[in-house]
């Protein structure tokens, strides 16, 4: 089976994930790998990657930028969520030379196209408010995964509101 | 493989000769459980079914097989079709070494003693690698031939030919093509994580992988001539429309809009592609050139536009758009005026696609948190509903206009199912491991 690698750092963070998971301490055992764990690197990778080195939703994934999450069939943003993209705009203010993609993710129960669309506009939403507090547009990207990527499949309520989200991830310049 | 008329008496006289039994008629029949050869069939309403008789073909290579093996294959179809009782073989009188295949030659009284209306005899001829089947249909009461063909193919043109007959049979009895000379793509998870694309004939039989490419697909959809499909990937990272050949399998970029490029489906002149695409996040309906370049905007609304689908005479596209407040269906004008809603019971009804036949959409609407097929009048009236049980997406036409396809969880995994229109005769079409999704079905094969 062909592996496809999504951003270009796609084996370095396997490494990193692997090493965080054995609970490795000596990053100099393997080689070509920066002395520190930065976190942002594990994060710069995306739900996509993830799904395919088999780690999506795995706690070294999360980055420094917390999930936005969003009601049934919505797009608007609560007070939850807008409290956490005023967290996420001041990340991005205090580390200005980094940039960021949102994704947008939905829940099983719509069909695949229309969460499709329902994503684009979540992640779409994420982004104009973060350029609305302040954040230059051209260090924001967005895409939709729909409900394509869930982190869990249970049948609940507590599992589909997390699939129901704005994701961040981060990338270095 | 080549295809000729033969000769004898034909005559389109037994239009309508059946009831039809798509979705006006009530069935009492459950599901019947499925076997490994032979899948079990739409029964249509007992009282409507044809009785009809296939005898092996008379050849002089008997023991390849194939003279029964083409028998085989055509019950199949018949049965699957729902509209036959095929009488059972051991009962024949007649044995296919030892009697005529022309209607002069045949003792029709040998037949019409065991019931049979109708009746298939005919020859194979094998040689080298090759075949030639000549294969002919009778009306038993009235002696006379219907129809003939002689197919000219390969050995393993056999199944084929068995669909193509069948088609053909079927447009006699009833005055309407079959729908078996036709091939279904769809996405399954039968391999891993992912979804790829499969490609199986009508019945169900010869699945063939199409993709292997370890990354999301979506939305696989057939192009005219059934030797290409449409394919949204985000195998470059973003949702990117994609022509896959089949049966090579060669991937060629489209169409890559920053963000949505969802779905394409031809127009069934050939002259363009309808897509949705993505504008500042929001989801727009979109016309592209066959080489993927985006001629037009076709909407141009604050909602999501979603999910486009062709008419039959490409003059009108149905769509999902959320533009009252919930997705329902509507439809327009090619060059996106005149939009006129059409579903007005629901919450939430999403999916459109166009039957073939002109008047009819069939689409998901989801009822007590399940998806369930509907199917609607253009006009907005005849609401009628098709499942029930689980949850059921994505429905799409046979080339006929007789049957719905669709994917279903009524028995635990998502899988591919046939129905009649009543949505009581159904047939799981798909089965084993992992989801089969996202279902397209090809016009006729020639």
């Amino acid at each position: 089976m062909v592996m496809r690698w999504v951003g270009g750092c796609g084996s370095i963070a396997l490494l990193l994930v692997l090493m965080v998971g054995c609970g490795a301490s000596d990053p100099s055992a393997l080689d070509g790998v920066p002395g520190s764990l930065d976190e942002q690197e594990l994060s710069g990778r995306g739900s996509l990657a993830d799904q395919q080195a088999g780690v999506l939703g795995s706690p070294g994934s999360q980055g420094p930028l917390a999930d936005i999450h969003f009601g049934y069939d919505a797009v608007d943003l609560g007070q939850g969520a807008r409290d956490i993209l005023q967290r996420n705009y001041q990340w991005l203010e205090d580390h200005p030379d980094k940039r960021v993609e949102i994704e947008g993710h939905c829940d099983d129960r719509g069909t695949i196209e229309y969460n499709l669309a329902l994503g684009a506009r979540r992640a779409a939403a994420a982004k104009n408010y973060l350029v609305a507090l302040g954040v230059s547009s051209m260090r924001i990207t967005t895409i939709s995964y729909g409900e394509e990527l869930p982190l869990c499949r249970e049948v609940s309520d507590v599992c589909r509101r997390r699939n129901r989200r704005g994701h961040f991830v981060v990338f270095g310049e | 493989m080549m295809e000729l008329e033969v000769g004898g008496m034909r005559s389109r006289a037994w239009k309508r000769l059946l009831v039809c039994c798509t979705g006006l008629c009530i069935g009492s029949v459950a599901v019947s459980p499925l076997a490994a050869q032979v899948r079990s069939t739409i029964v249509g309403p007992g009282a409507t079914q044809y009785p009809i008789a296939v005898s092996a073909l008379r050849t002089a290579a008997a023991e390849s097989g194939r003279a029964e093996e083409f028998a085989d294959l055509l019950i199949r179809d018949l049965r699957l079709s729902g509209m036959f009782r095929v009488v059972p073989r051991e009962t024949y009188i007649e044995r296919p070494q030892s009697s005529g295949v022309e209607a002069s030659a045949i003792g029709f009284e040998n037949w019409a003693v065991l019931g049979a209306q109708a009746l298939v005899k005919g020859t194979l001829l094998e040689s080298g690698g090759g075949i030639v089947v000549e294969v002919r249909l009778f009306d038993v009461a009235q002696r006379r031939q219907l129809s003939g063909r002689r197919y000219r193919g390969g050995a393993a043109d056999l199944p084929r030919i068995a669909d193509r007959f069948a088609d053909e049979i079927l447009a006699q009895i009833t005055g309407e093509r079959g729908p078996f000379d036709s091939k279904i793509a769809f996405l399954s998870t039968r391999a891993g994580r992912f979804k790829d694309v499969y490609v199986m004939r009508a019945n169900g039989t010869d699945i063939s992988r199409l993709t292997e490419s370890h990354t999301l697909n979506l939305a696989p959809s057939w192009g005219p001539e059934g030797d290409m499909l449409t394919l949204t990937s985000y195998r470059d990272g973003n949702p990117d429309l994609y022509s896959v050949t089949y049966p090579g399998g060669d991937w060629k970029k489209l169409s890559s809009a920053p963000g949505l490029n969802l779905g394409g489906r031809w127009s069934p002149d050939g002259s363009s592609i309808v897509t949705t695409l993505e504008f500042d996040g929001n989801a727009e309906i979109g016309i592209l050139d066959p080489d993927g370049s985006t001629r037009y905007r076709v909407t141009d609304h604050w909602a999501i536009d979603v999910s486009p689908t062709w008419s039959p005479d490409g003059r009108f596209i149905a769509f999902c758009s959320n533009r009252a407040g919930s997705p329902q269906i509507y439809v327009m004008k090619r060059d996106g005026r005149g939009v006129r809603r059409v579903t007005r019971v629901g919450s939430y009804n999403t999916s459109p696609s166009w039957s073939p036949k002109g008047q009819r959409i069939a689409y998901t609407s989801r009822v007590h948190g399940e998806f369930q097929v509907f199917v609607i009048n253009v006009d907005g009236s005849g609401l009628r509903q098709v499942t029930t049980d689980g949850n059921n997406e994505d429905p799409v036409w046979s080339p006929d206009g007789r049957y719905l396809l669709y994917s279903s969880t009524q028995r635990g995994g998502a899988h591919l199912y046939l129905s009649d229109l009543s949505g009581i005769n159904r047939v799981q079409l798909t089965q084993g491991k992992g989801s089969d999704t996202s279902p397209s079905w090809s016009s006729w094969l020639d």
